[in-house]
């Protein structure tokens, strides 16, 4: 009996002190796979996906076509991450069916799939971090409304980067849905540059040269914003939305080119994104949040918060 | 945990003892060896923490310092006007930027924020946006004063956005008319310095050193932008608290030590962070080798508490069975027993009383054989004072009568008689010489009785030597003259018979004719108890017994009677080897 508790008090001994040793550091490998390699909205993804990786001590390999249409590029290079039995992909899917297969064949193979930003069409993957995409698009009519006075007609041309994307798709429902819900106020048209700042630049001269009553553009994404920027000069009176934060851009804003600039906190979107594929791995469930996003002006554009979420690029 | 009316073997209670001693000093002793560790590893973490700290700060001190050298040079540069054109200053200052990676530029305003010195021309903003800005507006009032900033996005250039540090101070130059006049200095750093300050102080594995301004709020913090995606907290309400010093506390589940320490000249503090698992990392190996060790001296001081238990115990075993031999009734084995002191003294002293006791049953064995000789004897010498006073009657009797025939064949027959009683005083003597003292006792019996009866003495050829023990015929011979003869009108008849019996038995058979005996007097003289009235049966107990003390509980007497029918008496003893008879009697 009194053995038996002796034994029982070593065995207990002996296990705590092996319990001590767990959550060894975790050496998962990842690929991250953006829609394009280049672009400051990317760029801050892959810095946010950086800082988990230190703090955490994961392998990271960045994966991505050297143009957002290529989604079969992206196709590919999720084929790759499958061959090469990484962990888990972050994607963020330039195609919101395209992709469908190759994510389902990814997961089939236990690789573990984070969504970043962009979803698929049905929600074939193991978790998604994202921004109120509806929400955004809501808070840029809005503010854009700001501009114009009460009853003042207000036509106005959407820019989009890539068509088949869930991220476009909600901005330019909310847009239309916004707009319809106040009078005389409509979108001229709407339509997507593929990434590409010369179609964006002719997009706008086409559209402004056959309706001369257009007076807001949004633009959804950097590259296309830099094309509208082109296309619209220093000087001019239409009101000017664009999405991200490159320094052409800033310029713009305090300039007065540009109105507001929308920002998304992508480096946290690719912190968290990484962070959910450890946390998927290690069997623990990622926190459901959405990533923060603000809309910049000129006038707030130097102030504390937005100083940090407008130059990101900063260290 | 047992019944407390069992009693404890003392290998039990020594292991326990044993091991219950020996595992609490173990314990005691790890126990004061691991606290002692754990303050000391505790100590060396907190000093060697706010060392880090301590020498980050002085790095950060000596950038400070030159950064106030710098001004300070800028500063008599700016009062040199009348004597060196504004390009030769600039040239100056421009050598001393250029030569440091971490200055970007460095600037003069007046005090509404036009540029009256630079170090670079590019396109600058407009003065009132400048003379707005934080570090402008904060170095303002009076000579000397100084302000730093955090990292901020530069304003100073249209197009430009670089995050830097700026060191403002307010200071007298010398303007165009050659008079004094009040400026601001403006140097622009960009932070690598201090955030390699930060990032060099390795405190533990994911420690860092931060800093904040005298408002408690972050100037610089190696995770910022994880701060501003509110993916980190950092625990600036203690570290606002604790203004100065060493504290630990514990922030989001994690121990922390925090080293907080002022930095000179910019009216900062840095703050130290180290998580108290990492630093406490190695105390952890510590109690994995201490635990292993520890649980090795328990198992072996089981071990060894069984071993010596074992050692203890076995020859008070050893003693246990030999006494439960002993016990038993074996007194033969040797009880001595080896092991320590006390056990073979204990052994020794047993064995004395072993032979003590043995010695004492032999005597007590030597004794017995005495008190039963004794008894023989005065059993013997019962019968003769009754026997001897009525023959020696009659022979008087006789006597008076003349019948000398008579005296003589009286008085042989006595002299015999008594010669065999006598035998050389042994007790053992043959069939034939036992039976001689019967056939002279009937004689003279027959002359007292005046052939009142006859009698006839059969032995078995190659009889005559067996042993019997002697005077055992005798009484139940006269029993039966007296009890049953003597009343009888016609003859009597008294019939001695010597044979064997199987197995290994002699029976000497007495029958007589006389009045015989009822039932119940027979059981009378047959239970042998000794109440009965005097008398009758009295020497027939005496055989019985005789019989019995001598050859056992086997042997003895077998009675039958009947009314008027007679007695049948049978004495058994065992048939032994013969015997050389007495020389005497066969003369």
């Amino acid at each position: 009996m009194k053995k038996g508790i002796l034994i029982l008090l070593l065995l207990s001994l002996l296990a705590g002190c092996s319990n001590k040793k767990s959550e060894a550091t975790t050496s998962y490998r990842i690929a991250v796979i953006t829609m394009m390699q280049g672009g400051e909205f990317w760029g801050s993804l892959k810095n946010g996906a950086r800082s988990a990786r230190s703090s955490t001590g994961a392998v990271l390999e960045f994966l991505a076509p050297v143009n957002e249409s290529d989604y079969e590029g992206q196709i590919s290079a999720v084929q790759r991450a499958i061959d090469q039995r990484f962990d888990a992909i972050v994607l963020s899917p330039s195609h919101y069916s395209r992709l469908e297969d190759v994510v389902a064949k990814a997961r089939s193979a236990g690789i573990k799939v984070v969504l970043a930003d962009t979803a698929l069409r049905n929600q074939t993957a193991d978790f998604l971090i994202t921004t109120d995409y509806r929400q955004i698009g809501k808070a840029m009519a809005e503010h854009a409304f700001t501009h114009f006075s009460e009853g003042e007609p207000i036509n106005a041309l959407v820019i989009g980067s890539m068509p088949n994307t869930t991220s476009m798709t909600n901005l330019v429902e909310s847009l239309v849905q916004t707009f319809s819900e106040r009078t005389n106020a409509r979108i001229v048209s709407a339509t997507y540059s593929f990434t590409n700042e010369t179609i964006a630049r002719e997009i706008t001269r086409n559209a402004l040269e056959s309706d001369p009553s257009i007076n807001l553009v949004f633009a959804l994404e950097e590259y296309t914003a830099h094309g509208v920027a082109n296309a619209l000069g220093d000087s001019s009176d239409i009101h000017f939305i664009a999405f991200g934060t490159t320094q052409f851009e800033i310029q713009l804003l305090e300039k007065g080119v540009i109105d507001a600039l929308v920002v998304v906190n992508s480096f946290n979107l690719g912190y968290r994104s990484v962070m959910a594929a450890i946390d998927l791995l290690n069997g623990n469930k990622p926190a459901q949040k959405l990533v923060d996003f603000d809309l910049v002006t000129k006038e707030s554009m130097f102030s504390e918060e937005h100083q940090r979420l407008l130059f990101q690029t900063f260290q | 945990m047992r019944k407390p009316d069992h009693p404890h073997s003392i290998k039990t209670i020594l292991t326990f003892a044993i091991a219950f001693v020996s595992l609490s000093v173990t314990l005691l002793i790890s126990a004061i060896l691991y606290s002692q560790f754990s303050s000391t590893i505790r100590e060396n973490a907190t000093v060697s923490t706010r060392e880090i700290v301590r020498q980050v700060n002085a790095n950060l001190n000596y950038y400070t310092n030159d950064i106030l050298t710098i001004a300070g040079y800028a500063r008599d540069l700016a009062k040199q006007t009348n004597e060196l054109s504004r390009t030769e200053i600039e040239k100056r200052l421009s050598s001393i930027v250029d030569s440091r990676q971490d200055i970007v530029c460095l600037l003069l305003f007046d005090l509404e924020g036009n540029v009256l010195l630079s170090t670079t021309d590019a396109p600058r903003r407009e003065a009132t946006e400048i003379a707005k800005q934080t570090w402008f507006t904060r170095a303002l009032g009076g000579e000397g004063n100084f302000y730093f900033t955090g990292p901020h996005v530069q304003q100073l250039f249209t197009s430009s956005y670089p995050w830097v540090i700026t060191y403002s101070q307010q200071i007298s130059y010398t303007n165009e008319e050659g008079e004094l006049s009040q400026g601001l200095l403006l140097i622009d750093m960009n932070f690598r310095t201090v955030s390699e300050l930060s990032q060099s102080a390795k405190l533990g594995a994911t420690g860092y050193v931060y800093f904040i301004d005298n408002n408690g709020k972050i100037v610089y913090h190696p995770y910022q932008q994880l701060i501003n995606s509110d993916l980190f907290n950092e625990d600036l309400d203690s570290a606002q608290e604790y203004i100065f010093g060493t504290f630990t506390n514990t922030f989001e589940g994690r121990q922390r030590l925090v080293i907080i320490d002022t930095v000179n000249n910019a009216r900062w503090r840095i703050v130290g962070v180290a998580f108290m698992d990492e630093l406490m990392a190695g105390l952890d190996q510590y109690t994995t080798i201490m635990l292993i060790v520890l649980g090795f001296c328990i198992v072996i001081t089981i071990v060894l508490a069984r071993m010596v238990s074992a050692y203890i115990s076995r020859p008070i075993r050893e003693l246990d069975r030999l006494m439960n031999s002993v016990e038993r009734g074996d007194f033969s084995a040797p009880p001595t027993v080896g092991g320590n002191q006390e056990v073979a003294a204990l052994s020794q002293t047993f064995a004395v009383m072993v032979k003590r006791i043995r010695q004492l049953m032999d005597d007590i064995v030597t004794s017995q054989e005495m008190k039963r000789k004794f008894e023989l004897d005065a059993l013997q010498a019962k019968i003769n004072p009754h026997f001897l006073y009525n023959t020696l009657d009659s022979v008087v009797w006789m006597a008076e009568q003349n019948d000398t025939e008579g005296v003589i064949r009286m008085i042989t027959a006595l002299a015999k008689l008594f010669r065999i009683s006598i035998s050389k005083g042994r007790d053992i003597i043959t069939l034939a010489e036992e039976l001689e003292h019967v056939r002279n006792y009937l004689i003279i019996q027959q002359i007292r009785y005046q052939d009142k009866f006859e009698f006839s003495i059969t032995l078995e050829e190659g009889m005559e030597n067996l042993p019997t023990i002697k005077l055992i015929i005798q009484p139940i011979v006269e029993n039966a003259i007296y009890h049953g003869i003597k009343y009888l009108q016609e003859m009597g008849h008294i019939d001695i018979k010597v044979f064997r019996r199987k197995p290994g038995a002699v029976v000497i058979e007495v029958r007589d004719n006389g009045v015989g005996m009822d039932e119940q007097k027979l059981a009378t003289i047959l239970s042998f108890d000794g109440q009965h009235p005097k008398g009758a049966g009295i020497g027939v107990r005496n055989v019985h017994q005789r019989i019995q003390l001598y050859y056992g509980s086997d042997y003895g007497l077998e009675l039958s009677s009947e009314l008027d029918v007679g007695t049948l008496v049978r004495l058994v003893i065992p048939e032994q080897s013969p015997i050389q008879p007495i020389k005497v009697v066969q003369s």
